[in-house]
């Protein structure tokens, strides 16, 4: 863990000049070195001016719209209301600090322990600092840890507009508990007024992320089940009291008044003020009795505003005065615009790479994309550097696997992904050499293929023809830069490229298989969480690919065994962590289930009333906020 | 007798079509590629176990009654809608009257307001120009008219962006409120106007253009009819003439527009809204449409058509109002 620390703790600065040290990780950077400085000036500024008390407002502007909805991700997954869920509820025992890393929150846990047990079982128990309060004064104790993981793994909230109730999946008892058999959920305890405890199932162990099934977060139970306890027994805790559906229905579902639209206790830095219908912004006000994040940070800007902004005119719209932080901005016509902002004097930016990346996504369980060669044989049609260029305006890089420039385990592998991985630089004739080898040497009559035209292939005494349907979405400029880039090239080395436009519910069905037809290849993005687990994404059950994790539809034993070997490495053992993830890296690299395109470099633009901004695609807005201040 | 039965007939009309029409809408839509409940469960689906998952969408399925036939659904979701229940957004995670009434406020107040500004300007305009045919004033309004109606409404939304939010910072670029404002009374309305200004400024434009065309048109017409020369050969006052006699009778292509632009109230224009933000129903319809939120969009499509059948009825009145020639009768 020591290592991970150390290496991420350089990960905001490294981010800043990444694309000038990347080596053969190619780079297509428009930031001048003026810039770049600039950049590291803006996150490195001196903390002189700030206040000691909350003060001033900040109106972040966001191009997806704030809903009225903000109880957790079960119930609303805008991408907005996420980071107002952070900024609302605090203390969960389990956060992710600034680098991307899992652990106790000191400031909420006092203690923990962790014991495995003899039949495969793991225990957890945890124990609450004293003299943290909710927001209405009233003490927090683990018996509000306990209501949330009874509360949001009961059959009474899966009624809630059909709340998924997962919260205690992984722990022992969830099934009948959830099911209504018992009152009692047996992997759960309330030990004491300030501890609890949670056993995980034999069968969710080892799993390589397994602190986080010690995380529990509170929840108020005297606004939710004002009339309710909860008490503890050998068969696990319980809720006593009136508590039902119906009473759910009221306290959280009420559309006026319920705790998913009206949280009016709560625990986070940031109090929920009100939310307005009319104009989708939301409004939040500093918390006084929040304790701090886990370095005891408190919040320092008393008023924070989230508005809805159009990315075509969102920089005009910090110039105006209208917005204070556009946050994740990507794209080289917002970017030029607002560096010509920063140039003027008018904002300040940060930047930083995306822990994602844009892809074209093969389905592997359709002909003739469930050809590993087919598959990369598309890849060396297309000249990624220049595709990233061209998409980005050269605020972008390219990577080559599945891996994120955010991650810690890319930082470290930097120099061996530079000598290990294929980049399929852009070869036509590595292309047809791959095809041959796979059989595609074949005219449409069967004769032997001529070198012009699509190539065909005879299967089970058929021939068929190399014609690749790609569906893609309308007015994504993704789509059109492939349009232009990709068929020439692959007609070149005898593929037929069949494009089809539809909008994006109709491509999911296609990727889901749900639709009546369905594609060889989709452009898509995808970016990774905290607790990335590929081993789900590459598992070659077939109960993981209808589920949505393996969309690539892949069957491929060594690819799943190089991720499968991931999950059971101990969280703190990163040396045997990183060796299994090149491995993984490098297999996935050899089988390209995707091709990745661009992995974006984001800013941060931001008025200069605003101080001390340090976001990263791992310490998002919402927890940057804590640090930064305004001037009043 | 004659108008009663005329109005009962096209009542039975009006209700004829909408059967038919919510079917055929109803149809359409369920035909649609792609899942309302997976998209309704969102990240759910690579944050759960595939079986809890699985539960979990089969349990929305029946919860939302799609696990019903067709028919079976069209006649639930019919049953529902005549007594009042739209149903439940999948998108919101919320029953569709809880969420319709917001964007519809702001649909229906950013267009009277531009009806007034358009009918203020464009109704005068129109009967000065016909009156001062082929002079200087006419023609510059001519040319003014034509180019306001033909322009795209996203130009010259980004025209009057740029100049009158940008270079000249006199309005908001967007929104409906000022970030923060916790402002009542009179302020409150003085911010809701001065963000409602620009886009009423650009949806005004074209409708100035139109309307100031069709009553000049109009007034042209009437103005050579015999009973404008008798007027004002008994001697009238012109302004008699022009505003009793003539206008009155222009009046009829004026309510043709003007009831389509009633009835358009409730009409959210894409365009409008999506450039200045300006949360209403055509941003909800296009939303509801590509999250396949079938509950808000076949509401709307609903509404719409009811709104256009009554209009067509609500015309006929409207005709026999400004002229009493009209009679309703079949």
């Amino acid at each position: 863990m020591n290592m991970r620390k150390l290496l991420c703790a350089a990960l905001a600065v490294v981010m800043v000049f990444a694309l000038v040290a990347c080596g053969q990780q190619n780079v297509v950077s428009n930031s001048s070195s003026e810039g770049t400085q600039a950049a590291v000036e803006a996150t490195a500024a001196p903390e002189a001016g700030k206040p000691t008390e909350p003060t001033g407002q900040l109106v972040i502007g966001t191009t997806t719209d704030l809903e009225n909805d903000f109880y957790d991700t079960s119930f609303s997954n805008a991408a907005t209301n996420y980071k107002l869920y952070d900024l609302i509820h605090g203390y969960g025992t389990v956060v992710s600090d600034k680098e991307g890393a899992w652990i106790y929150d000191p400031t909420v846990v006092a203690s923990h322990e962790e014991v495995e047990n003899e039949d495969g079982t793991k225990t957890y128990t945890v124990t609450i600092n004293d003299g943290l309060v909710w927001s209405d004064g009233t003490p927090i104790t683990a018996k509000n840890y306990v209501f949330q993981l009874l509360l949001e793994s009961s059959p009474e909230m899966n009624q809630v507009d059909g709340y998924p109730s997962q919260a205690g999946y992984p722990l022992v008892g969830y099934d009948e508990f959830f099911a209504g058999e018992t009152k009692n959920f047996a992997g759960v305890h309330l030990v004491d007024d300030m501890t609890y405890s949670v056993t995980v199932k034999a069968e969710e162990l080892p799993y390589h992320y397994d602190i986080t099934y010690a995380l529990a977060s509170p929840r108020p139970m005297h606004v939710i089940a004002p009339d309710c306890d909860v008490v503890d027994a050998p068969e696990g805790a319980m809720i006593t009291g009136d508590f039902t559906a119906e009473l759910l229905q009221k306290t959280i579902n009420d559309s006026k008044t319920g705790y998913r639209y009206n949280p009016s206790v709560v625990c986070g830095p940031y109090l929920f003020e009100s939310y307005d219908i009319a104009s989708r912004q939301g409004t939040l006000v500093v918390n006084p009795n929040y304790a701090g994040d886990y370095r005891g940070v408190k919040p320092m800007i008393e008023k924070i505003v989230v508005k809805t902004v159009k990315s075509d005119t969102m920089i005009n719209e910090l110039a105006s005065g209208s917005v204070d932080l556009l946050f994740q901005s990507s794209g080289a016509d917002t970017i030029n615009a607002g560096l010509d902002l920063v140039d003027q004097g008018k904002a300040q930016y940060s930047t930083f790479f995306r822990n994602g990346y844009g892809k074209v996504q093969f389905d592997c369980s359709q002909f003739p994309t469930d050809s590993e060669n087919v598959r990369k044989a598309i890849a060396y049609c297309l000249d990624r550097n220049e595709f990233a260029r061209q998409y980005s305006g050269g605020y972008a890089a390219v990577v080559h696997a599945y891996y994120g420039l955010a991650q810690w385990e890319y930082q470290e592998s930097k120099d061996w992904i530079d000598q290990n991985l294929n980049t399929y630089e852009k070869n036509i004739e590595e292309a047809k050499k791959l095809l041959e080898e796979d059989g595609w040497n074949k005219n449409a009559d069967g004769s032997d293929y001529s070198g012009t035209g699509t190539r065909y292939k005879e299967v089970d005494g058929q021939l068929k023809p190399l014609v690749i349907e790609w569906a893609n979405t309308d007015g994504n400029p993704v789509s059109e830069l492939l349009a232009t880039m990709l068929p020439e090239a692959m007609a070149e080395a005898g593929m037929e490229l069949k494009a089809t436009t539809m909008d994006f519910p109709t491509l999911l069905s296609g990727i889901d298989h749900t639709s009546d037809k369905i594609y060889n290849m989709y452009n898509l993005a995808t970016g990774f969480a905290l607790a990335s687990s590929p081993w789900y994404y590459y598992s070659t059950d077939p109960v993981w690919m209808q589920a949505g994790y393996n969309s690539n539809w892949i069957v491929d034993e060594e690819l799943a065994a190089a991720a499968e070997v991931l999950k059971p490495i101990a969280y703190e053992d990163d040396e045997a962590w990183l060796a299994a993830w090149q491995n993984f890296i490098d297999v996935w690299n050899d089988k390209m289930p995707d091709i990745p395109l661009y992995s974006d470099e984001y800013y941060d633009f931001y008025s200069n009333k605003l101080h001390g901004w340090e976001s990263t695609s791992v310490w998002e807005w919402s927890r940057a906020v804590l640090d930064a201040w305004v001037e009043a | 007798m004659g108008k009663g039965r005329y109005l009962l007939k096209r009542f039975v009309y009006i209700v004829f079509v909408f059967f038919i029409i919510s079917i055929l809408m109803f149809a359409i839509y369920k035909s649609m590629p792609g899942d309302p409940v997976d998209i309704m469960l969102g990240d759910s689906k690579t944050s759960m176990k595939p079986d809890a998952y699985q539960a979990l969408y089969d349990k929305t399925v029946k919860d939302l009654g799609l696990d019903k036939p067709l028919p079976v659904q069209y006649v639930a979701w019919m049953g529902n809608m005549l007594t009042g229940e739209f149903g439940y957004s999948t998108q919101y995670k919320q029953e569709v009257i809880n969420i319709i009434s917001a964007p519809m406020i702001n649909t229906v107040l950013l267009n009277i307001l531009t009806m007034i500004v358009v009918f203020i300007i464009a109704i005068p305009l129109g009967i000065v120009t016909a009156v001062r045919k082929n002079g200087a004033f006419d023609k510059t309004v001519q040319v003014v008219t034509i180019v306001g109606y033909s322009i795209p409404t996203f130009i010259v939304a980004l025209l009057a962006i740029f100049l009158l939010a940008v270079k000249f910072p006199i309005f908001p670029i967007s929104g409906v409120k000022s970030a923060g404002l916790n402002a009542t009374g009179l302020e409150y309305v003085l911010d809701r106007l001065w963000h409602m200004a620009l886009p009423v400024l650009v949806m005004s434009v074209s409708g100035i253009g139109g309307i100031t065309r069709y009553v000049r048109a109009a007034m042209i017409d009437v103005l050579r009819m015999d009973y404008i020369k008798t007027a004002r050969a008994k001697g009238l006052r012109e302004k008699t003439v022009v505003y009793i006699h003539a206008f009155r009778n222009a009046l009829i292509p004026v309510v043709t527009i003007t009831t389509w632009w009633v009835v358009g109230l409730f009409g959210g224009s894409i365009v409008i809204e999506s450039v200045f933000l300006w949360p209403g129903l055509g941003k909800m319809l296009i939303d509801g449409l590509l999250q396949r939120d079938f509950a808000v969009v076949l509401t709307m499509q609903m509404f719409y058509v009811v709104l256009s059948l009554a209009g067509n009825v609500i015309m006929d009145i409207a005709y026999t109002i400004v002229d009493p020639r009209v009679r309703l009768e079949d």
